[in-house]
């Protein structure tokens, strides 16, 4: 199943007689598995990517096309069991500690569960917590008086305590340590590869998209403007310049490398070890 | 997020009230509205009246703007005109009516107010006046169709002075919201907020500082955009964790009503206390003398509005006195 954008266009005011360009997001096709993908969306700020993914989950309503979640199939017109739809694609927003507003953390991480009649909303409360490593000590915890990092953990765990079958993040890491950073993208790869759940994320950081993503998409003016695989993706300089994107750490650093120490290391690596293995092969050969 | 937050009700023109400084438009305000209640005369109070709407034709603004800020009490002074025909009664007897319920037009009313809630699944908008058109039709029967067994027969009279008094009322009432319409509608909210400071200086004579009351006007204006904006936030947040208003039990409703309010007060305190570091730490001292960028100045046609106004109001009072 999945969700299912065709020729989607959304705008604020749909009774004034748009130009094109007036749309925040338009001439979306976009086809999304329900399980095993692992998206990021990227694009500069006000490019549309909140917006389209608030109309994954219907929080926003197309003004043109229809959007099809999982075979409920939501039109200009037509918009029912919003509801359900918002339990199978859970979304978090950006800095989401706001949204806490519960007497104790366990409370409001089982808030979502029980908002969507879900059984043993305390147990799937815990269940969740535990991806994050919040233990008991936490389960009667006043919320507001947590950390930065911890708040964020519990109000994921929030979204995540209801068990959607596509998980979407609006710059989940924002605002993080580096530490507690890297802990969400490994929970985050976790649950896509462990418990084959589809996760979305919208991120400005390029080295999370190195490390994660199976699929970029990139919104431009607009529009959508690539659809496709990494590799392709930071492989391509004219494109990158063209929508004004930057390119992974590890790239950057040894293209670098490769021009004042004159070797000839494939940048496309993926990750430090196996970049720190071509370092050194390429010095075995000196 | 969603762009145009018409605030207030400040319609954009250049009429010569919109020119007006905002003081003398306050000041004429409040003395118009004591001529108002001043005049007991019901021609001299329509003449009055006459006068404010050429006032409003004047400036061009449309008049669907001053008949909005009666819907609110339309309901009140519906209630207030029946209370005064059915309860007054003094002076001449107009006339009389004689009503009678009887069991046909009983039944034949319950089926009238059955079809007003059907009708209300069908055709959502005015309700209230659906409802009017019912309630005249049910007393048209009750006038009219008398047959059958009478359950009880009343009367009403309608006196001179329930008319007259109503009007007075109505007219009173009426003329005041568009007098004030015309005060929102001509004077942008931070002017306002400035002719307010003007006028109130003289109060720091008395060490009160009405400063601090402006400028926290001027803050509550500027941030009231932007707690719209989250509040928004809020709502798709919760939405996305199954807040539905439609179908959830009233306790549910409750917590979910809580969930909205919580976090806004978080982020409105925490709004708050940066600000006002921020506001002390580029130095501001609140009963510091402020200067501003735009500073109020009387111009010829404030002084001849506010001279015809306060002549106005003596003439009245004269008037009165001698009469």
């Amino acid at each position: 199943m999945g969700i299912n954008f065709s020729k989607v266009a959304f705008t604020y005011n749909p009774q004034r007689k748009t130009e094109n360009n007036r749309y925040v997001i338009s001439d979306v096709d976009l086809q999304i598995n329900d399980s095993n993908e692992f998206i990021c969306i990227l694009g500069h700020t006000g490019s549309g990517k909140s917006t389209l993914v608030q109309m994954m989950n219907a929080l926003l309503v197309p003004t043109k096309g229809e959007i099809d979640i999982d075979g409920n199939v939501i039109t200009p017109k037509k918009q029912e069991n919003l509801k359900s739809v918002r339990k199978k694609v859970g979304l978090v927003f950006q800095f989401p500690e706001y949204q806490l507003f519960e007497e104790t953390v366990l409370r409001d991480v089982s808030f979502g569960p029980k908002n969507f009649r879900i059984e043993n909303p305390e147990e799937k409360a815990k269940e969740a917590m535990n991806l994050f490593k919040l233990d008991n000590s936490f389960y009667d915890k006043n919320p507001f008086l947590l950390s930065g990092g911890e708040m964020r953990k519990v109000a994921i765990s929030g979204i995540l305590a209801s068990d959607p079958e596509v998980l979407i993040l609006d710059e989940p890491t924002v605002g993080l340590d580096p530490l507690t950073k890297q802990e969400l993208i490994d929970l985050l790869k976790r649950i896509n590869q462990e418990n084959k759940k589809t996760v979305i994320i919208v991120t400005h950081d390029m080295d999370v998209v190195w490390q994660v993503a199976t699929r970029v998409v990139v919104i431009d003016d607009n529009k959508i403007v690539y659809d496709g695989n990494k590799y392709d993706l930071f492989k391509n300089e004219q494109l990158i310049r063209q929508h004004s994107l930057d390119v992974p750490e590890i790239i950057k650093i040894l293209k670098e490398l490769n021009d004042k120490l004159k070797i000839n290391i494939d940048v496309y690596q993926d990750n430090l070890e196996s970049a720190y293995k071509a370092i050194v092969e390429a010095y075995k050969h000196e | 997020m969603n762009s145009k937050i018409v605030f207030g009700q400040y319609y954009n023109s250049n009429s010569w009230v919109h020119r007006l400084d905002p003081r003398v438009k306050i000041l004429s305000l409040i003395l118009l509205m004591v001529v108002i209640f001043l005049i007991d005369n019901i021609f001299f109070l329509l003449g009055f009246f006459g006068l404010t709407i050429l006032v409003i034709l004047s400036t061009r603004i449309p008049f669907t703007k001053f008949l909005k800020s009666l819907k609110m009490i339309t309901f009140l002074l519906l209630f207030m005109f029946i209370f005064q025909v059915l309860f007054r009664r003094t002076g001449e007897l107009l006339f009389t009516l004689d009503f009678t319920l009887t069991i046909w037009n009983l039944i034949t009313i319950v089926i009238l107010l059955v079809f007003y809630f059907l009708l209300g699944k069908v055709f959502k908008k005015f309700r209230f006046v659906q409802l009017l058109l019912i309630l005249i039709l049910a007393f048209v029967l009750q006038y009219y169709w008398v047959n059958g067994k009478e359950i009880v027969n009343y009367q009403i009279s309608v006196y001179e002075d329930s008319l007259l008094t109503a009007s007075f009322v109505f007219v009173r009432i009426v003329n005041i919201l568009f007098l004030s319409s015309l005060l929102t509608l001509t004077t942008k909210p931070m002017e306002l907020n400035q002719g307010l400071e003007s006028l109130l200086k003289p109060l720091r004579a008395l060490k009160v500082n009405p400063s601090i009351f402006t400028m926290m006007i001027a803050i509550a204006l500027r941030f009231i955009p932007t707690l719209i904006n989250e509040a928004n936030k809020i709502l798709k947040a919760q939405a996305s964790r199954g807040v539905d208003f439609k179908e959830a039990k009233l306790k549910e409703k409750i917590t979910q009503v809580v969930s909205l309010i919580v976090p806004m007060f978080v982020i409105a305190y925490r709004r708050a206390i940066d600000l006002s570091d921020a506001m002390e730490a580029r130095g501001y001292d609140p009963d510091a003398t402020r200067t501003s960028m735009e500073v109020l100045k009387f111009k010829m046609a404030d002084i001849i509005s506010l001279s015809t106004i306060c002549l106005l109001c003596v003439a009245i009072i004269v008037l009165k006195i001698v009469f």
